[in-house]
């Protein structure tokens, strides 16, 4: 059976994982920018579906009308954060994966992400979801986001 | 004044009982981080929600005045939740910070950000065109909104560097 360890290996031995951490010190702290990046974008469209879903912005405004190019940002910004991170992983994945707050950070995403999918993504799409729907979605959403923000600010202090 | 003399007085800060205080927290420290980036993803990633609308990159069925007023005072607490962390962070700090190149730049960026955001709210949003939806904005306001994206990309940027570029 293939261990956890025996997967961190293989991945730390990747072409590119090897080139990565072989790399100036500055391809690192560039991946941390567009990790920032994508967080601040994903961040600010789902903090900006969820004024709307709880009426605090632009209630005039018809909800899908606001969230079709909202989304499109949040997806962006999720796959750019996904991407970098996944970039700083592989580079040192036996530093990183041991971490508990790491751990914590990688299931907080997970839960995050089905969040976004099963949920917020839905309810910002209908024009005029049920209000208990659309708080539990922005509650869990922002708990989650935030979270994983200052998860992800920890791992370097741990 | 020379950079030395910067040196000894933001060390003199730094060793104040409660910059000692903070610096060596093992929980007050992180936690000031993590709401220093949270905050930063409410001010800034608003504001960009803004700028991006003055491009014309996104919201173009709503008056870009409309989404600038929404989204000014939820922005504006972020900036209040990025400064007052800030300064806590520049209290446990101040010496490695007052070192870093990237630390000058960055405030050097906020400022000119700070800046085009006073000409454009001052300036450019009272012009009556802004009020068109569906409409691009006039020029000197797609300017300002590409303004702003750059430099608190700037200011971004410089803040990651500050623990990589540590001397001139």
């Amino acid at each position: 059976m293939t261990s956890i360890a025996d997967v961190l290996s293989d991945i730390e031995h990747l072409s590119l994982s090897q080139a990565l951490a072989k790399s100036d010190h500055l391809v690192g702290a560039g991946l941390q920018v567009l990790h920032i990046a994508g967080f601040v974008m994903l961040l600010a469209g789902v903090l900006f579906i969820s004024l709307r879903l709880l009426g605090w912005v632009l209630p005039e405004q018809p909800l899908p009308l606001l969230s079709r190019s909202i989304l499109r940002l949040v997806s962006a910004g999720l796959v750019l954060a996904l991407a970098s991170g996944i970039g700083m992983f592989i580079a040192s994945p036996q530093l990183y994966f041991y971490k508990p707050v790491f751990q914590f950070k990688l299931v907080l995403f997970v839960a995050a992400v089905a969040v976004h999918l099963l949920l917020l993504r839905r309810v910002a799409r209908q024009p005029a979801p049920r209000p208990v729907l659309a708080r539990a979605s922005v509650a869990l959403s922002l708990l989650a986001w935030f979270g994983i923000g200052m998860a992800g600010r920890m791992i370097g202090f741990v | 004044m020379s950079l030395d003399a910067w040196v000894d007085w933001a060390q003199s800060i730094q060793d104040t009982p409660f910059g000692t205080a903070l610096a060596e927290s093992p929980v007050a420290f992180p936690v000031i981080e993590g709401l220093h980036l949270i905050g930063l993803s409410i001010s800034v990633g608003l504001l960009f929600l803004v700028d991006l609308r003055l491009l014309g990159w996104l919201l173009v069925d709503v008056p870009a005045t409309r989404v600038l007023r929404a989204l000014r005072p939820w922005s504006l607490a972020g900036f209040a939740l990025v400064f007052v962390t800030g300064g806590l962070l520049f209290w446990a700090e101040a010496a490695t910070l007052v070192a870093s190149p990237a630390f000058p730049f960055k405030l050097l960026f906020i400022a000119l950000a700070g800046a085009n955001a006073a000409y454009f709210e001052v300036v450019i949003a009272r012009r009556p065109s802004l009020e068109l939806g569906g409409v691009a904005p006039p020029r000197a306001a797609r300017a300002a909104g590409a303004a702003s994206l750059l430099l608190w990309s700037a200011v971004i940027v410089c803040g990651r560097l500050i623990p990589y570029v540590t001397h001139w």
